[in-house]
């Protein structure tokens, strides 16, 4: 079995690989979009599925990184790449802030407040036509001036693999003990010394701050900038993305986001039933699967390798 | 320039009582089940849209449809109950409120992208309630837009009065003071949240059933009342009925005033849909439990 | 098949002898390797998606018409539908897809300009004609891509014409809405132009594309002193309608002594009447069709089929649709093939006369903005004069040689 995986592993980072030679410039280009949602889906599963915040602003540190990046870049002509990370931390700052601010929220509270900050931002976007162009779009200095999008597609796929690494050596450390003690039970966690303000603040700010490279990446990908991708119905897609494969596992999520974004352009002939179908699969996936998709898929496969399924059950029980 | 403001204001204040309407709905959802309704919108939506095929279709009179309304309202909540939220009632699901946000969001999706097949990309409008306006002085209000108001009010007190003088109503009151005792003194709760949730969708359909004529139906009319009644039922106190009431009557004259006196006028149209927003932002983070909710609003 | 092409005697002859089997020569047209020609526009939120089904409506009639005869270099076309959801990203890729997988040798269509300025980048990369629809930014053309054209006005035609009716009706105080998107703000930047010189007075507020209720920005121009005798909103979403009855309804505009102009709004979508009733009345829109008065044969016939087909009337840019699949079929039989330059060397040339009238595309780039633009494309004001009156029925006010009334502009109440 721990040979198929290894085998498994090797074709899977092969096809990763030569994925632009094997499919044509549509499917590339689906591809890169495919990237941007795993970021943005897999940071978001980290705050609300992992550490518990529930966040439904997500998508306004996407667009504030976007937003920022492109300003930056045209009115002061700094490099691309310079412009991305000033986006990074704008969103990392402002989403401690927002971190730090909700601290006493629980739960509906603060979904609801991230809601509202996010329809501010978006509504603020709208209304300052002359800086950000409003609903007509502002254009944003594309990061390759290439006619393909290869550049782009293993470029995502580098900050895609670079913001897991990140992300799963936080979880596996004893940082990511603490996240999941918060999430289980704030005021327990409180009780045993776990110092909750930090570790909201911090699971914020990380999590922005992927928000806002997904952002800046996105914006530079697709040249033109509206506040839709702020808006609640980009969230639900994330959400959607992130529950299905599995809302507390990073990897899960990302799975989730690259098979779903494959899957809405696969579908594309159904229109407007996708995103129904999204919807249904929500739905059911939270009330007969709620670990997600992936985890109900892996527990067939541990079917077969009894031994995976004892490791599985040892591990969750010291967790 | 009194007048003016007055006008404003009574403009306002029947804006306020439909929010208010939709709002008590919201909080006798979260009283009972504990969860935040995001599909809340989608319900107004719904219940605009019953009303007008129920004229359209079945010749129902417009006065008529709103009841109409109500009641395919209230099957479809309890339909939606008991196939996705029986799971809150078990006591092997971790982390509930999560689990109300996730579903009710996903209904949410579900039911918008829904309607924009089945009802179609042209906005629909039902007929007029009453046609005409009430005319006094400088003040003009459509018929249509006083009867909303006036029906509104019907709705609360009977709201009210179910909740503090029928059987059903405080039994519904017992259980959201405390899951346990009402156990113990014998109320069975799983038809309570059947008849909460349901009810909290009658209203929201029925506030929508109301405002059709007034500002017409399309599949996403519901994403801005849901923020709103969010911003209200926050400010009214989650769990609070007259809190909701109060507050939902409070933010719509506020809205309006904001529209007139925001001195910039190229930005108070955008800015006044930020106004709910930025309440509901600014009342979590100083009093979390808003003007009226109970100190201990506890999630389980 | 359309028009001639270029034959040696003897294939005259012999296309003489086949002609008299016609009906056989269309499904010999039937079996051959079909034109595939892509369409964007929005078919669901967030974009219009009314109006977009409206056009794909048009483009889809287009289609049929043109197979049922013989269609294109004897091959039938097949147009691929994008739904473009007025997202610029959505636009790109369903670009990419037209382009990359379905094989597309032109594209149509769109109704949002920043989605269109999205997609054009991508027609650009890989050299794809595309005949932009009913988007009005003047960036569209004024990039200069040789690919680029565009069938519908430009803001710069559009507005300048609508400020200039407003100061030859006489109006000295008006009060103006506008959508805050790129279209909305580059409409009321022109319209306020052509009111400065004049020395006309305005107030310009912007709203959301998503308001429905616009109760309390209405009376606070209608208690404005000095009062506004004219009320124009450019907001083409659904809210639109909510906002003409509102203004009706509070006795702001129309009134005797205040008008209303709605830039956008489709006044020609089915539930037009249904939704603003009375309120439509007096009101003033532009239409981007032709005056009933210059009805060719062609846009006869082809109101009544849209009529038949699917019970409205088709607006500006459901014609603009319709056209532009012409357009395009009729560049490819010209051209002889498929070749990306050579459809875009016919579509220089084209002398095209579609339901708009005849069609020409300028290759001058002073102002930027002519550069394959349709400059003659037709443009009339109207004023409805009777609640469910058709577009097409109503009188029109501007340009004054179109008109069919002796006024420019009529008071509600007067004779």
């Amino acid at each position: 079995m721990r040979a198929l995986t290894f085998g498994g592993g090797v074709l899977l980072l092969a096809l990763i690989a030569a994925f632009p030679f094997l499919v044509n410039g549509y499917w590339l280009s689906v591809g890169v979009l495919a990237m941007f949602y795993a970021i943005v889906t897999a940071s978001w599963a980290l705050l609300a599925g992992y550490a518990g915040q529930f966040s439904f602003g997500h998508m306004a540190f996407v667009s504030l990184g976007a937003y920022t990046s492109g300003l930056l870049v045209k009115w002061f002509e700094i490099p691309v790449p310079l412009g991305i990370a000033a986006g990074v931390i704008m969103c990392g700052v402002v989403g401690s802030g927002v971190g730090f601010v909700g601290l006493r929220m629980r739960g509906p509270y603060l979904a609801l407040f991230t809601v509202a900050f996010s329809e501010v931002l978006r509504i603020i976007f709208v209304s300052e036509v002359e800086i950000t162009g409003g609903s007509g779009g502002l254009e944003v200095t594309p990061l390759f001036r290439t006619r393909s999008d290869m550049p782009f597609y293993y470029l995502g796929v580098i900050l895609l693999a670079a913001s897991l690494a990140i992300m799963q050596a936080l979880v596996a450390s004893r940082w990511g003990l603490f996240f999941r003690a918060i999430r289980e039970n704030e005021d327990a966690a409180a009780t045993a010394g776990v110092k909750v303000l930090r570790f909201r603040v911090l699971a914020f700010a990380i999590a922005s701050a992927f928000a806002g490279l997904g952002g800046g990446f996105f914006g530079h990908y697709v040249g033109i900038l509206t506040p839709d991708i702020g808006s609640v119905d980009q969230m639900g897609l994330v959400v959607a993305m992130a529950v299905i494969g599995g809302a507390e596992s990073i990897v899960a999520a990302t799975v989730g986001a690259l098979g779903l974004e494959f899957l809405v352009e696969a579908l594309r002939s159904y229109g407007q039933w996708r995103l129904v179908l999204f919807g249904a699969l929500l739905l059911l996936t939270m009330r007969f699967a709620r670990n997600g998709l992936l985890a109900l898929g892996w527990t067939q496969v541990e079917r077969f390798d009894p031994v995976r399924r004892m490791r599985r059950i040892i591990r969750e029980a010291g967790e | 320039m009194t007048d003016y403001l007055l006008i404003q204001a009574l403009n306002g204040l029947t804006i306020g009582i439909i929010y208010a309407v939709i709002a008590a709905g919201l909080t006798v959802i979260f009283s009972i089940l504990k969860i935040v309704n995001f599909a809340h919108g989608e319900f107004y939506m719904m219940g605009g849209y019953f009303a007008y095929f129920a004229i359209s279709l079945f010749s129902i009179p417009p006065l008529a449809a709103v009841l109409v309304a109500m009641l395919v309202s209230f099957a479809l909540c309890v339909l939606a109950e008991r196939t996705l939220l029986t799971p809150l009632y078990s006591p092997a699901t971790e982390r509930k409120g999560d689990y109300g946000i996730l579903v009710t969001f996903g209904i949410s999706i579900f039911l918008r992208n829904l309607a924009l097949i089945i009802y179609g990309p042209y906005p629909l409008r039902p007929p007029s309630f009453f046609t005409g306006a009430l005319i006094a002085g400088p003040f003009i209000m459509t018929w249509d837009r006083v009867f909303a108001g006036g029906a509104g009010i019907v709705m609360l007190i009977g709201l009210v009065v179910f909740l503090h003088r029928t059987p059903w109503g405080e039994a519904l009151n017992a259980v959201s003071q405390s899951r346990e005792s009402a156990a113990i003194v014998g109320i069975n709760d799983q038809r309570f949240y059947m008849l909460a949730f349901g009810l909290g969708g009658a209203l929201a359909g029925g506030a929508g059933a109301l405002v059709g004529p007034i500002y017409s139906l399309s599949p996403s009319m519901g994403l801005i009342p849901d923020t709103q009644a969010f911003a209200i039922v926050i400010l009214g106190g989650m769990g609070s009925v007259a809190g909701s009431i109060l507050a939902g009557l409070l933010i719509g004259i506020s809205e309006s005033m904001f529209v007139a006196l925001f001195p910039d006028p190229s930005r108070s149209l955008t800015y006044a849909q930020a106004f709910s927003l930025v309440i509901l932002m600014i009342v979590l983070l100083v009093r979390p439990t808003g003007l009226f909710g109970r100190a201990t609003t506890a999630m389980e | 098949m359309i028009g001639t092409a270029r034959l040696p005697r003897r294939k005259i002859l012999a296309a003489a002898g086949a002609s008299a089997a016609l009906p056989l020569l269309g499904r010999r047209a039937a079996a051959a390797e079909p034109i595939r020609i892509g369409w964007v526009g929005p078919l669901s939120p967030p974009g219009g998606y009314a109006e977009g089904t409206n056009m794909k409506n048009a483009a889809t009639l287009a289609a049929e018409q043109v197979n049922a005869h013989g269609g294109v270099l004897g091959r039938p076309v097949e147009i691929t539908y994008a739904d473009t959801r007025g997202m610029p990203a959505e636009g790109r890729t369903a670009a990419e897809r037209l382009v990359q997988q379905d094989k597309v040798v032109a594209v149509f269509g769109e109704f949002h300009s920043p989605v269109a300025l999205a997609e054009m980048e991508v027609f650009h990369k890989y050299g794809t004609p595309f005949m932009a629809c009913d988007v009005w930014s003047d960036q569209i053309t004024a990039k200069g891509y040789p690919e680029v054209f565009r069938n519908a006005p430009a803001v710069s035609l559009i507005d300048v014409a609508i400020g200039q009716w407003m100061v030859a009706a006489g109006f000295k105080n008006v009060a103006i809405i506008a959508e805050k998107d790129d279209v909305g703000l580059a409409a009321r930047t022109i319209v306020q132009q052509e009111l400065t010189k004049a020395g006309v007075k305005y107030t310009a507020v912007d709203a959301d594309p998503n308001l429905t209720d616009f109760t309390a920005q209405i009376l606070r121009f209608k208690s404005t002193t000095p009062a506004y005798d004219f009320f124009i909103s450019i907001y083409a979403e659904a809210g639109a309608y909510p906002m003409i009855r509102q203004a009706h309804d509070l006795g702001f505009a129309p009134t005797p002594t205040c008008g209303i102009y709605n830039s956008g709004g489709e006044s020609v979508d089915p539930t037009f009447w249904q939704n603003v009733g009375e309120a439509g009345k007096y009101l003033v829109t532009e239409n981007v069709g032709l005056p009933k008065a210059a009805w060719t044969d062609k846009t006869k016939s082809f109101v009544a089929d849209y009529h038949k087909r699917y019970n409205a009337d088709p607006s500006g840019a459901v014609m603009e649709s319709y056209d532009g699949g012409w357009l395009l079929f009729d560049a490819i039989q010209r051209a002889g093939s498929t070749d990306a330059k050579a459809i875009i060397h016919a579509l220089e040339t084209t002398q095209y006369v579609g339901v708009r009238g005849q069609y020409s595309f300028s290759t001058s780039h002073e102002p930027a903005w002519h550069y394959h633009q349709f400059l003659n494309a037709p443009l009339t004001l109207l004023q409805y004069a009777e609640t469910n009156q058709g577009q097409a029925d109503a009188p029109i006010v501007w340009p004054r040689k179109f008109a069919t009334v002796p006024y420019t502009y009529k008071k509600p109440g007067s004779a």
